[in-house]
């Protein structure tokens, strides 16, 4: 068994490595546009309603639309998603078809966004409401609040499900075989169809995946480690100015 | 710092608050000076903190008007220019978590006045003396006990050079030793003649720091005049019971 494993890979170690090559692409490009996907729309929804009724009317649809969009794409396997994005794009272009990459990070990118909006919402409506107040009550604007305060809190709070998705899709890429996107599912089945080792190959590309995922998840944890920071910190030497001495800086002194 | 005497920043007329069916403010009138120490007093529930949050316009009020330098902001669409005069601390003191200490000062400097860092490092850390808490400049918020935390809040509302600050009990969430902390401080800020408006259960803090105290009961200001004469000579029956006179 071991030696077939061992053929396997002498013999293939090329394509294999192309597979894990395309496999990894795919997945965190398509795990960090559909984050991005995610915190635009994320940040959209969670922004207040507007006073202007026009706009309110406009936020109004544009929400309905991104709800279908979040709705459409969590209910319906990825593997159809990619069917019908695939071919569709061919039966609109006259038999034309999508390069099969450029249609591999679409279909994850807007299928990992769907998610990452609600993980997004999630994140931003979990940070206190005094964040907010405490940033407009220095005369931040609603985008500045968003943008230095609430994000890079809800962010650090997400980034465990955001790890997570990075992990499905590692694993979910496999479903892209159907469109011949050649990642590491797509490479075994290749390499069966030449060697008829069904059960060495899947277990060797078992394996792989194995080692993919579970060194990505110690990564980030490192990673959600190193952003929380130090533990301690250094009290420098102070200078207290004391209470009298501002007071008479101040020039004030109206209660005496 | 330029002083006029006796010169009205914020007035508020016939300010109504109502959350659905329960009106919390009916029909306040109140005026800040400059340099007037404020502090508001009153039982959990008599409107205080929505008074407060009111002039802030974290509550849109329901009616009534709310003068800054005479320009009414009570419906203003963009209430951040306002808000930049009007320093806020709360209860909660709500530093940002995302911050060390300096940044939590600098981040309204930096980003709302765009100020340059050295400049606005400067300006902080020149706050943070003042509270005692310059040596922490590099701690997170987490890593601070609450008086410190609140500290930190008050040299971060000065750091905007605001106009007035309003307390919204901000010794509420501490224990008796943090309490005396950041009164101290308080203290000094009402010396240096900063206009204050403090929201508050420390009775001792209203009669000895402020020179106007104000006591509310179900949405209105029942009475209000100098210390004296609310906590020696209330005229209200209702004032009496709650200062067990």
């Amino acid at each position: 068994m071991f030696e077939t494993i061992g053929i396997i890979i002498k013999d293939y170690y090329k394509w294999i490595l192309e597979g894990v090559g395309y496999t990894m692409l795919v997945a965190l490009i398509g795990t960090l546009v559909g984050l991005g996907i995610g915190i635009l729309i994320g940040v959209f929804r969670t922004m207040p309603t507007p006073k202007n009724k026009f706009l309110k009317v406009l936020k109004k649809i544009a929400d309905v639309i991104l709800s279908a969009y979040v709705e459409v794409f969590r209910c319906t396997p990825m593997m159809v998603q990619a069917m019908v994005i695939f071919w569709g794009f061919a039966l609109l272009n006259d038999g034309q078809t999508l390069n099969v990459t450029v249609s591999a990070l679409i279909i994850v990118s807007i299928n990992t966004g769907a998610y990452m909006a609600e993980i997004v919402r999630g994140g931003i409506i979990s940070i206190d409401q005094g964040q907010f107040e405490a940033a407009h009550a220095i005369g931040m604007s609603h985008s500045k609040t968003m943008f230095y305060v609430v994000i890079p809190q809800a962010l650090r709070n997400i980034l465990p499900s955001v790890s997570n998705e990075f992990v499905i899709n590692i694993k979910d890429t496999s479903v892209l075989n159907v469109i011949g996107f050649a990642e590491l599912f797509f490479q075994a089945k290749t390499i069966v169809k030449i060697n008829y080792e069904t059960f060495a190959t899947y277990l060797l590309v078992a394996a792989i995946y194995f080692v993919l995922t579970y060194s990505i998840t110690l990564l980030l944890r490192f990673i959600e480690r190193k952003m929380d920071g130090k533990k301690n910190y250094k009290v420098l030497g102070s200078q207290n100015m004391d209470a009298e001495s501002y007071a008479i800086e101040m020039g004030g002194n109206k209660n005496d | 710092m330029i002083d006029y005497p006796n010169c009205e920043i914020i007035r508020v007329e016939h300010l109504s608050k109502s959350f659905g069916d329960h009106q919390v403010l009916k029909d306040v009138d109140f005026v800040v000076n400059k340099g007037d120490v404020t502090c508001i007093i009153g039982s959990s529930g008599s409107g205080k903190s929505t008074l407060l949050r009111c002039i802030n316009l974290f509550e849109t009020p329901s009616g009534g008007q709310i003068f800054y330098h005479g320009q009414d902001v009570a419906h203003k669409k963009d209430p951040d220019l306002y808000r930049r005069n009007v320093g806020m601390v709360f209860q909660s003191f709500n530093l940002f978590n995302n911050y060390n200490v300096l940044s939590n000062c600098t981040l309204g400097l930096r980003k709302v006045l765009k100020m340059k860092k050295a400049e606005a490092n400067e300006r902080a850390l020149h706050y943070l003396k003042i509270v005692g808490m310059d040596a922490y400049q590099k701690a997170k918020p987490k890593q601070l006990s609450g008086g410190q935390k609140q500290r930190v809040a008050i040299a971060r509302a000065l750091s905007m050079h605001p106009e007035v600050i309003l307390f919204d009990e901000p010794t509420s969430a501490l224990d008796p030793e943090m309490v005396g902390e950041v009164l101290s401080v308080m203290q000094d800020l009402a010396k240096s003649g900063l206009t204050m408006i403090v929201v508050t259960h420390e009775m001792n803090f209203a009669k000895n720091v402020a020179n106007r105290v104000v006591f509310m009961d179900d949405g209105v200001i029942l009475e209000e005049g100098t210390p004296k004469q609310i906590f020696e000579n209330p005229k209200e029956p209702r004032t009496r019971e709650f200062l067990g006179l």
